[in-house]
Parts: structure tokens; sequence; C-alpha cells
């Protein structure tokens, strides 16, 4: 019986592998074609990274996590939420202001600040789950357009609340109590700098994103309405009422991306604030397949690519743009293979049971040949 | 002759779409190609178009045997297809359109314009290639359609559901037209299961049924009964039931079920049923005459614009179809992959579908995995689905086994009433016979049973009462020990009703 | 030759879009990295040799943009020719991430420069932080002089752009045939209404009456307005179509649009950062009336001169009219005698603080 788990993890562990396999190939191409160093650039992105950079690898990863299971829980059902980008953009905003105000002392300041996220990143991800339930909106125009308003509503914003300090250039909203300002951990050894204490956030996040997608019954629905929306109503779900909702919850875990960052790092939210999550998260999502492991693996390689593009014009003469060519390419390529790997799995799967019950057939006919 | 089709065989995972289909076209003939909707017509007719290929069998055109792996590989050897669905761009003219993706035939200019203009006249199409298709009524666009056709240089043309859009008036233009393309030598492939037209314009007539071509008759030999027969068929194993468990207890009552359309014609119009425990009600009917809503009205799926549904004593009209499910009603649908099953899951988690809120699947809000897991086992075992575990996908099953899934699952459920949809469609005899006894325990276990099925002898052979149903109304009621095929095809048409003019569910002024 | 980098459109990088990837196509093409201070050090190898190693840190757009990231660049060029001293650079991406800026200073660090200049005030948390933690490095932060990144080995280089706008305000208003003008800010940022507000003064000194049409291309934290030139040419069409003549625009690399647009309507355009009479599209330099220079190279090549001389820079160097750190370019002699003369009756009433320029609307 260990023969279909093995092909399981064969299939699933082989894809990914082969996208980074042809990611590579295909950049070294593109690499060669242009004149620029080749070995260099893979020198600099293989290389072992310090112990500061493997933690700057692990506080980004802890963002596009929490980025992509937001994108993933509407994934699961279908739903292409293309706005998480909007809805944590609103929602660190939202708790950045909270937060800033230091109306709460230290920790419950941070608690009640990541709830006023998670309700304003739910509240504007609402507005698509409406559109799309009520008018019959694309939540994909919808969420597009909603990130676009999300920019300006949050620019208009922090203009009128913006906190200047003497000197600087920079705008931001007022800066978070030193109490509520987390200091993080010491995880990487000999690393200068700490990853982000809200890691809990996303170890918690993705717990319940499995717990409630493959142990409930609203979990059971959701996947339900993914799989076949059609045999999802028939079975009984109000498919209406689990578009909102998961749009909703989708929203509200997107308010959650900027914590990290807003907690552990920035203080504030402002004009450096990290953009474009959002978008990385729909990859990560992708990449990860949707599932919670999944996802923190793709997040950490994406992120490990990320942090070593940086030193790549310094030390290979090349654009750090080049690890958008690599997690383009990387993206297509696993899109392609695992696409290839359902196919295949289903084919195998078929042949197997064929075989296996011809297999119980000829079985029972020699038993009774002998009974 | 000028396409012999021989040993056709077209696999899908789970069904088997066609098998060993063989019939051939003479040249200059209209040849149709009738049967059921779901009877096999359209892969058929895409693998003759080349658009799907063939696991076994052959293709000749000509006397050449031909490989055909893409459209213009069809159009090659001279065959065309006209789809149901026109492939026509508004805000182009008749020639442009035409001319699209042609542009080294004639040219774009006047050479494909004097082409176009000649294939006109030849056939007597009456096209205008300066018209804009937009100013262009359905029938003239139909005619551009086969224009297009001919232009590519097609000799043999296949026609899908050609009449389903037409009115009555531009059928029989179009039939003139059918008539003139064969004068001209050419070869017309027409496919319906209209039964009337079939008759009128056909000169050969090959009738498919659950994938397979079961006749080849001459349409003067036969008449619209003996067609609607041999499309339903009865030959099958009879499916018949032993003495009469009917109880005067109503368990399911359904009173002035009207349901709007959108086109003036309700889809359904003051249905009056009632179903009792212990009793087998059939429906009978043509595909599109409102079985399928009325089951949907059962099932909560589709609110009625009138009319009460009542579960015994209680008003289910306005529930939920989770909260008709939990009430005891089960669902064995029309389509299984589409509302049956989730087929990229496991057994298991597709043994909880539909029952989401009951024991053994949940303990509260909890998936109770390891009951359900057990229970799968149980049904796996006592409804014979024949599969390895329980943890292999829908998909891998053929479908008669994932119907059996479903048969049992449903049956675990339906304290009072089983609605069973088409519960045969598309599996083998085998477990078509294993379905039927699960029906007659059903039935015997005091349940309430409405069967719905294009399959006229498991109606006859499994029912207590069989009503017909034709265009959203119920319109006749047969004792199954005295009815007899013919009789009921002929209900089901109309066509005991001779007064009524055009005796086919899918009546062109109502598609309109 | 670098790799020109459009992909992130085809990826699902959608903030990215349109982002200057136009832009950085002629960021590579001029060459810039190791690449370029190779070769050119090997051309002027009479030069004195130094110890100095200077690494540049740019902000979103990079080399390439005529405008200010290529100021920062021209002054590092110059001193490394005069100097001989080995320079290097990198350029940010859009929207990232706190720690990537820090990362990029530390990576120079560890890649051995001596001398960091950090361009742009996105830079001055990192550079406060990584400055700490490397005092034997020297730093230098363009347009921030806040608390966040003052330190012993920081020099903090600003300038009074509201001064130099201030008189290319005035000039707009002594041209301008409509009196009607416009001005087109990159992103709303603080930095950017410096130059909006200087400019405004400048023309309402002129003209009380003038009427001007303001607008920014895009919102922070989208940085993509100063290099999006695409943008730029929309923003200032419909400033020229409602019947403006001459558009000041303080957006980087989305000005090329701004020159387009000019050059349609048959307007005038004003530059800025830069001389753009001369690092302009060569078609579009004659619609350039006049630009607003803020002399980002001169700062950089004192900043280095003193490097190289062992002097210490730290601390906030406020580049104003008074040094001739901010003013205004005549290339091309498209402004009259006249108005010249009025201009250089306003500085010195500004040198001489009769003026006071605002700095904020």
């Amino acid at each position: 019986m260990s023969n279909p788990l093995v092909r399981k993890l064969m299939l699933s562990l082989g894809a990914p592998i082969l996208a980074l396999f042809v990611a590579f190939a295909l950049t070294s191409l593109v690499l060669m074609a242009l004149g620029d160093p080749v070995r260099d650039v893979w020198i600099t992105m293989l290389s072992t990274p310090k112990p500061r950079m493997i933690t700057n690898v692990v506080n980004g990863a802890i963002v596009l996590y929490l980025s992509a299971i937001a994108v993933a829980v509407g994934f699961k059902m279908n739903l292409f939420n293309i706005g998480v980008d909007g809805q944590y953009r609103v929602g660190s905003f939202a708790a950045a202001v909270f937060a800033g105000q230091a109306w709460l002392p230290g920790i419950l300041n941070i608690l009640v600040a990541i709830i006023v996220a998670m309700v304003a990143g739910g509240l504007w991800a609402s507005i698509a789950a409406y559109l799309k339930v009520q008018r019959g909106v694309s939540e994909v125009i919808s969420t597009i357009m909603l990130n676009a308003i999300a920019t300006g509503l949050v620019s208009w914003l922090l203009l009128k609340v913006a906190v200047r300090t003497a000197g600087s250039n920079a705008i931001g909203t007022k800066v978070i109590p030193e109490s509520s300002q987390l200091e993080g951990w010491k995880l990487i050894p000999g690393a200068s700098n700490r990853v982000y204490s809200l890691l809990i956030l996303a170890v918690i996040v993705g717990f319940l994103y499995w717990f409630v997608l493959s142990k409930t019954r609203f979990g059971f629905d959701l996947r339900a309405t993914g799989s076949s929306e059609t045999a999802a109503v028939a079975s009984g779900v109000k498919v209406k009422r689990m578009v909102m909702t998961s749009m909703i919850l989708s929203g509200a875990l997107a308010g959650l991306v900027g914590m990290p960052l807003l907690f552990g790092q920035d203080h504030s939210y402002g004009t450096t604030f990290q953009a474009g999550l959002g978008f990385a998260g729909i990859g990560i999502a992708l990449l990860g397949r949707n599932h919670p492991v999944g996802i923190a693996f793709a997040a950490l390689l994406w992120s490990y690519l990320d942090t070593q593009a940086n030193g790549l014009q310094i030390r290979a003469g090349v654009a750090p743009e080049l690890v958008y060519i690599i997690q383009g390419i990387i993206l297509f390529a696993v899109v392609i293979a695992y696409e290839g790997t359902r196919r295949l799995d289903i084919r195998l799967e078929q042949q197997r049971v064929a075989r296996e019950l011809a297999a119980q057939r000829t079985a029972r006919q020699t038993e009774g040949a002998v009974a | 002759m000028a396409v012999e089709v021989e040993g056709i065989t077209k696999r899908f995972p789970g069904v088997v779409a066609n098998k060993d289909i063989t019939f051939a076209v003479r040249r200059g003939t209209v040849h149709a190609l009738c049967g059921e909707n779901g009877a096999g017509k359209s892969t058929l007719m895409k693998i003759l178009y080349g658009v799907q290929r063939q696991d076994e069998g052959t293709i000749k055109v000509d006397g050449q045997e031909v490989n055909l792996h893409s459209p213009s590989d069809a159009i090659k050897v001279g065959i065309g297809m006209v789809f149901q669905h026109f492939m026509l761009a508004d805000n182009l003219t008749v020639l442009e359109n035409v001319v699209l993706g042609a542009e080294k035939l004639h040219g774009i200019g006047s050479g494909a314009k004097n082409e176009i203009k000649r294939i006109s006249q030849e056939f007597g199409l009456g096209i205008n290639p300066d018209a804009m298709v937009a100013d262009l009524g359905v029938g003239a666009r139909q005619r551009v359609e086969i224009l297009k056709v001919l232009y590519r240089g097609a000799k043999i043309l296949i026609l899908d559901e050609p009449t389903a859009v037409l009115v009555p008036q531009e059928v029989d233009e179009l039939f003139d037209n059918l008539r003139e393309l064969k004068a001209e030598g050419l070869t017309v492939i027409f496919i319906s299961h209209k039964l009337d037209e079939v008759l009128s314009v056909a000169d050969d007539i090959t009738v498919i049924r659950r994938g397979t071509t079961v006749a080849s008759v001459d349409p003067k030999d036969v008449n619209a009964r003996q067609l609607a027969e041999l499309m339903v068929g009865s030959e099958l194993p009879t499916p018949e039931t032993s003495e009469s468990t009917v109880t005067d207890q109503v368990v399911l009552s359904l009173r002035d079920i009207t349901m709007a359309g959108t086109e003036g014609r309700d889809l359904l119009h003051d249905i009056d049923l009632d179903i009792h425990a212990g009793e087998i009600v059939g429906i009978a009917g043509v595909e599109g005459n409102g079985q399928a809503e009325l089951v949907e009205v059962i099932m909560g799926m589709r609110e009625p614009s009138a009319g009460t549904v009542m579960l015994e004593d209680t008003d289910i009209s306005d529930w939920e179809v989770r909260e008709i499910r939990e009430a005891g009603i089960g669902y064995i649908p029309e389509d299984r992959h589409r509302h049956g099953l989730l087929l990229d899951a496991p057994l298991w988690e597709n043994r909880i579908l539909g029952h989401q809120t009951e024991r053994p699947n949940v303990k509260g809000q909890l998936i109770d995995a390891k009951s359900a897991k057990a229970d799968t086992e149980r049904i796996v075992k006592e409804y014979d689905v024949r599969t390895p575990s329980i943890f292999v996908t829908a998909a891998s099953l053929s479908g008669g086994n994932q119907q059996k899934l479903i048969v049992g699952r449903e049956m675990t459920h339906a304290k009072k009433v089983l609605i069973a949809s088409h519960p045969t469609r598309g599996v083998d005899v085998g477990a078509q016979a294993a379905i039927w006894d699960l029906m007659r325990q059903a039935r015997h276990d005091g349940l309430g049973v409405l069967l719905i099925s294009a399959d006229l002898e498991e109606l006859i052979g499994l029912s207590d009462t069989i009503r017909v149903i034709l265009r959203g109304k119920l319109t006749g009621t047969f004792d199954p020990d005295t009815v007899t095929s013919q009789d009921l095809g002929a209900a089901m048409t109309g066509a005991d009703t001779p007064h009524d003019d055009i005796p086919h569910p899918t009546d062109p002024q109502d598609v309109r | 030759m670098k790799v020109a980098v459009a992909v992130s459109a085809s990826t699902l990088a959608l903030a990215a879009c349109g982002s200057g990837t136009s832009k950085e196509t002629s960021t590579t093409t001029a060459g810039s990295g190791t690449t370029s201070s190779t070769s050119a050090s090997s051309s002027t190898s009479e030069a004195p040799k130094s110890d100095v190693k200077v690494g540049l840190a740019f902000d979103v757009g990079g080399r390439g943009d005529q405008s200010f990231n290529d100021a920062a660049a021209a002054g590092m060029d110059k001193a490394k020719a005069e100097f001989g001293i080995e320079t290097t650079d990198a350029t940010a991406v859009n929207g990232e991430n706190e720690a990537a800026r820090e990362e990029r200073l530390n990576q120079l660090v560890d890649a051995g420069y001596t001398n960091i200049i950090a361009v742009g005030f996105a830079y001055a948390a990192s550079v406060g932080k990584v400055a700490k933690e490397n005092p034997d490095v020297h730093f230098a932060i363009i347009d921030d002089a806040s608390d966040a990144s003052k330190g012993d080995n920081v020099a903090q280089l600003t300038f009074a752009e509201q001064e130099g706008s201030f008189l290319v305000g005035a000039a707009a208003a002594l041209t301008s045939k409509t009196g009607h003008i416009g001005f087109v800010g990159g992103v709303n940022v603080p930095l950017i209404v410096k130059f909006e507000a200087g400019y405004d003064a400048g023309a309402k000194a002129v003209n009380p009456d003038i009427k001007i049409d303001s607008t920014y291309l895009t919102q922070p934290p989208d940085f993509s307005g100063f290099g999006d030139p695409a943008k730029g040419k929309t923003a200032a069409e419909g400033m020229y179509q409602g019947g403006a003549d001459i558009v000041y625009h303080a957006a980087g690399g989305s000005g090329a649009g701004v020159f387009t647009a000019a050059k349609a309507a048959k307007g005038w355009a004003i530059g800025v950062d830069s001389d753009q009479a001369k690092t302009a599209e060569e078609g579009v330099r004659d619609v350039i009336l006049t630009s607003m220079l803020k002399k980002v190279d001169v700062a950089v090549y004192d900043y280095l001169a003193k490097a190289v001389k062992g002097e210490n820079a730290a601390g906030n160097v406020i580049y104003d009219l008074k040094v001739d750190g901010v003013g205004y370019s005549t290339t091309g002699d498209k402004m009259s005698a006249d108005v010249i003369a009025k201009l250089e009756d306003y500085k010195a009433k500004i040198v001489s603080g009769e003026i006071k320029v605002p700095d904020t609307k």
C-alpha cells in the first residue's frame, strides 16, 4: 500500500524541483543571451547566506507566508482574491493608526491592533464579496479596482494623519509606543538582527488554516465549493454565503500580512512600508499548492531568492530585478508541471484501480475454483 | 459511399462515450444521426470533425481511410461542420466572416466576393456578401455558416442540431437548402433528436443509443413511434418488480407547482404529484421537458413561482437544500459528475458530500473522519462498489461504481423519499441490474421513490405508476402493467395527440 | 550589458506593472556597476590612486533617470575620474522592505566599501542603523536630515529645493503667455511638495493671479511615479490641453513624458534636478525652458573630495541658493535677458533673506 503514497510524494515534490531546474536553465540562457556573467550570478544567488541574511530570509518568509495563506483561502474556493495587496495595506494602516494612539498598554495594544487589522482587511474584502454575490461582478476585476482605491485611500488618509519628524522627507503614522514594539527573537546564531516575534502569528495562522479546512464542516463545505460548485449546491452548501464568508476571511487574513513588519520593524505605517506583498502571495500560494506546509517552503524559497538577489548588482553587476525572471519562470514552470502531474496522477490512479480490480477478480475466480 | 465509419470507440475516464459505432453514408444523401441527449452523438461528431481522436475504429472518406487530428485535417478531406452555435462576428460583413481564416483560397477582395456569390447562387442560399452579419436573421446566419463551410471546399457537411434555433418557416427553408445541396451531389450528415424532422428530410437514418449504433433504418419504413422506441431502447434485461408494496400513506406531495420560464412558457406548469410510501413513481419524458426543474424544486435547489411541496405533513417549500436532505430525502442526481461527486476527492470524502451535517460524518462542527471512513467501507461492501480502497479519487472509478457509491450514500440517509434521476445512465449492464435491485430494496423498505428515466423499459419494469411529462406538464398516467413502450414513446413526444402540430420537446418557438 | 527586467508584468507582480520598465532598459544600456567602473578606471589610468572605495545605493529608478539619480551618479563619476577611487552602485527595487535597504548597505560594507552614499530619504532608517553597526565606515545620505539617520559617521546632504523652484516658478510666470502654468509631481511626498510650494510662491510673486494646475502621478507607497514616462505624459497633456503653456515637473524619470507632451503641444517644459536641456532625449531638448538645478552631483562630489582628503564630513550640510546648491539653468538660451535679470534679482533677495520661500503648501 506504500506504492500510492510514494507515487503521490514523488509527483508532488517532482513538479517544484523540476520547475526549479527549468528556471535555472532558462535564466542562464537569458543571461548568456545578454552577455551577463552567468557564473557570477549563480555564485551570488547560491552562495551560503550569512546569518544576518538567513534572518532576513526567515523574516521575509513570515510576511509572504501570511499573504499566501490569505490568497490560498480564496483559491481553495476557486475565488481569485487579487485584492490581498489592497486589503493588507488597509489593514496595516488601520492597525498602525490604532496602535500609534497607545490607548492600551504593551501586548494588549498589539493584540487589539491585530484585530483592528483583521476587521479592516475583512471589511475591505467584503466590498468585493458583496459585489460578487449581489451583482455578479467578478472578484478578479473588483479586487484589482479595490487595490487601486485602497492605495489612494490610504495615501490620502496617511497625509491627513501623518506625523513629520524634523529634517525627514519621509512620512508615516505616529510611531507605536516602545512597550508595543516587538524586539524579535535571536533565533539565528551569529546574526546581528532578530527574527520577528510574530513568527508565532504565522505558525498559528498556518495551523488554523490546516485545521479549519481539513477538519471542520465549514472547511469541507469550502473545499467542496472550490472543487465543484454544482456538486456543492446539490449537497446543500449555500454558495453565496460561502463566497461572502471566505472572501471576508481571506481579507481578514490579508490584514495580518503587515503585522510582523509593523510591530517588528517599521513601528509605523509610512511611505517606506513594504509594498506588493499581496501579489507575491498569489505566486507563493500557487507554488505551495495551497498546502500550509507547501506554502511555508514556497515562502522561504521566494524570500531566499529576494534576499540573495540583493547583492547581485554589487557582486555580479546584474540588476536585482533578475530575480523576477527567476521567480516568474519558476511559477510558469510549476503551474505547467502541476497540471501535467495532476493529469498523470489521475491516469496512473485509474490504471492502478483497474489493475487491482482485475487482480481481485482473478483471485476470486481461483478461490472459487479451489473451493 | 461518402463516409464509412467502422467500430468507433471513445472512452473518457469513468464512461464510454462511443462504443463500436458503425454506419455508412451514401454520397448525395441526407443522412440523419438520431438519439437521445447524452447518447453519444456529440462525441461522434467531434471525432468526425477531428476535434477528438477515437480510441478504436476507422473512418473512411470516399473509400480512403483518413486520420483526422484536427479540424483542418477534416476540411482537407472535404468534411465541414456547421455548429449549433454560430461562430460569426456580428460587426463584420458576410464576406469578411467567410474569408476569415481562409484568406488564401480566393483572396479577400473581389475574387472572394465572386466565389461567395457563385456558391450562393448555385445552392440557392440567397446571401449578399456585403451585408452586415448583425443585420441578418437567425436563418440567414445559419446559411452563412453553411456557405462558410462550402467556401472552404467541403463536400460532406455535418449539421449539429441545426433546427434547434429556427422557427418552423426557417426549418422549411433550411430543408429546401439541404435538398438543393444533395441535388448538387453534396452529402449531409444531419444530427437531431427531433423525430418528425428526421423523417421528413433524411434519406437514411442511423439511431444511436447508449453510445452505440443500434439501427440503420429507411425513413419510409418507420414512423415516429417506432423511431422513438429505437431511441430509448427496449431490449435490456427487464427490471421487473415483485408484488406491490404501495401503502396509502403519502410521503411526498406536490401541489400546483409552477415555474415561470424566461420566454413566457412555464418550465413547470401546475404539477400535482403524490408519492406514497413503498411506491415508485416513474416520470417518462423526452429530455428537456421539465424533469430537471421538477427534481430541483423538490430538492430546494430552485424556487418555484407557485405551489407547495409537502414532506408527509410538513410544508418544505421554503426549505434549504440542506434542511431537505436532513429531513430524509435522498437524491441521486442526473449528472453525477456535476452534482453528485467531487471527482478529485477520495471516496470517503465523497461519502460525506450532501450529508455534511449528519452522522456518522460529523461530530458537532468537526468532520468525524474515522466514522465516515468506516461507513464508506460499509457502503463499498454492501453496495458492491468495486474499488481497491476508499482513498482513491472518485474520478478513478468506472461510471457504474461511482453511481453505486452515490446510491449507497443516498440510501443510507434517505429515510422517507428517494429522488433518482436517470440512475442507470452511463453505467454498464451489471451495475444497472444492481442499481435496479437497490431501487426495489428502497421501495420494499417503505420509501417513496421518484424515478426519472429516459429508459422506458426501466420505467415500466420498476415503477408502480408512470406519469408522462411534456412541456412542463404532467400529461398522462399509465399503469406499467399494461402500458407498452410504444404507448409511452408516443405520449412523450405528443405523437398520441394528432391535433398537436409539432410534437417535439424543444419546440422552435419556445427556444427562440 | 545588464538584464532588462520587464518580466514582472508577465508574472503576477502586477504592482510593478509599467513602473518604468522602459526606464530600466535605458538604465541597463547606459551601463553601470562593476563593468563601467573597470572601463572608466582604465581610461583614466594616470589619475592618482586613493584608498577610498565608494558604494552608491540608489532609490527606485537608479541610473538613467536623466534627473535625480543621474545627478548623484555624475558627482560620483567625476570624483572617480579625478581622484581615481573605486566605485560601484546598486539600485532599489520598487516597494521593497526596510530590511532589503539595510541589506543593500550591509552588502556594500561587506564588499569593503569605505564610503557609502545612500541616495534618497527612504534610506534614512537603514543608514542610521547600519552606520551605528559599522562605525569605521563612512556614510552619506541625500535628502534626509532627520534623527533617524544621524550619526558620527553620517553626512546628511539636503537641499533647499523650494528656493530653486521659486526661481523657475518666477521664470514660468514671466514667460507664460496664457497666465496658466502647471506642476507635475512624481509622488505625493513632502519632499516633492517642497518643489511645488516654491514653484507656486515664485509664480505668484510675479503674477498673483496666475492659474497653476498641479498633480501628483502616484501616491505613496507606490513610487512608480518617479519612473513612469507614460503617466507623466498623460498628466502633462491634460494641462496643456487645459490651457497651460508651461509645465514644471518634479517627477524624476517620468519627466521624459512631460517633455514629449510639451513637444506635441508646442508648449514649454521645465526640467528638474539636472540640466535637462543637456541630459534629456535630444528630440525634446528644445522644449525645455530651463531646469531647476538641484546639484546633487556637487553635493556628492564635495563629500567625496572631503573623503579623499581624509576630512570628516559628518553632519548636516544644506545646499541652498547661497552656496549655489540649487539654481536654474540657461542652456539653449530660451529665456530672454530680461527674464534672467529678473530671476537674478529674486535670487539676490532670497540669498539676502528678503524673500523667505515656504517649503510646505
